[in-house]
């Protein structure tokens, strides 16, 4: 699955930096994904999303759809064929449970903490991580550098306790 | 460098009403790139999210830091020169989202979540796109954490903007 092409981590952020000019600079838009995750909630009956910025369908919603879109481009412009998979490669599957249920259950408890995390903290690492640290705003680089104290907390326990 | 500031001057004068709002569904293709740009960048690969955190693997920290870094030298360049969205018009505004009370508690558990499920709420969009079918599973955890936000959230505000 992994023959994905990789661009050195510089090239990659590069990148991923020019999007965000890109962003602001054709349509005066910053950056973000994670309030997209709130339109939808709104759209699906939670109230508090019913309400501002996350009365949706909104731009957010639309830029969230066309990630899957550039993901499989890059899969098929990598020069391998688009397959659907449950690999997580060689680092995960060593701690996480092998039964793809039990291992769901576990991704369900992560994706469920990154989703209160990120309105708790006002933004994800798209928003605050790289958006937020771009505009050099002292709040964002706080959240930037606490997702990292948190990810090296839960990564590091599970390699401890299980690997 | 004069052909940019003519057209600056030749804007319309007010940041008013006759600026027409963008479809939302124009921004697809914007997502698109994106999604493209993370896939490219090692962002939607698991072992890269272990290996950040393991410090064996720092592919995924150089992708921010350059990241932020260019983006910096972009916002930088185009506060300077005060300059328009280009298919708006307006001024862009480079406000940075505020101090929010919960913002230190959040952000660890949004932390501990990108430990857990080696995703972020943009790459898991982009690994999905990909064929990776465990991302179904984060991007449910993702919507159902943000559900129960909406439940104690007593502010109407569901931080964020």
């Amino acid at each position: 699955m992994d023959n994905l092409i990789t661009w050195a981590g510089w090239v990659g952020g590069i990148g991923v930096g020019l999007v965000v000019i890109l962003l602001f600079l054709t349509t005066g838009k910053a950056l973000g994904v994670s309030s997209a995750y709130g339109e939808v909630c709104g759209m699906a009956g939670q109230p508090v999303y019913q309400r501002g910025s996350f009365s949706g369908p909104k731009w957010r919603l639309f830029f969230a759809l066309g990630l899957p879109i550039g993901g499989a481009i890059a899969v098929l412009t990598s020069g391998i064929s688009w397959v659907p998979t449950w690999d997580m490669g060689t680092l995960y599957p060593s701690v996480l449970p092998a039964s793809i249920w039990a291992r769901g259950a576990v991704l369900v408890c992560g994706g469920a903490l990154i989703g209160v995390g990120a309105r708790m903290a006002g933004g994800c690492q798209s928003g605050h991580a790289i958006t937020g640290m771009a505009l050099l705003n002292p709040p964002s680089v706080l959240a930037g550098g606490l997702f990292f104290v948190g990810g090296i907390v839960s990564v590091q326990a599970l390699f401890q306790f299980l690997g | 460098m004069r052909t940019t500031a003519a057209q600056i001057d030749d804007a319309p004068a007010s940041d008013a009403p006759d600026m027409t709002p963008l479809h939302p569904a124009l921004f697809l293709p914007f997502g698109a790139i994106f999604g493209f740009v993370l896939s490219r960048a090692g962002a939607t690969t698991y072992d890269y999210y272990a290996g950040l955190f393991l410090f064996s693997d720092l592919q995924l920290l150089w992708v921010i830091a350059a990241g932020a870094a260019t983006g910096a030298v972009g916002i930088a360049v185009m506060k300077t020169r005060k300059a328009r969205a280009l298919l708006t018009g307006e001024t862009i505004s480079f406000v940075g989202k505020p101090f929010q009370r919960q913002l230190i508690p959040g952000s660890l558990l949004l932390g501990l979540g990108w430990g857990l499920a080696g995703a972020c709420p943009g790459t898991v969009l982009a690994m999905l796109g990909e064929g990776k079918l465990n991302a179904l599973f984060t991007i449910a955890g993702i919507l159902l954490g943000t559900w129960l936000y909406g439940l104690f959230d007593r502010s109407a505000g569901a931080n964020g903007r």
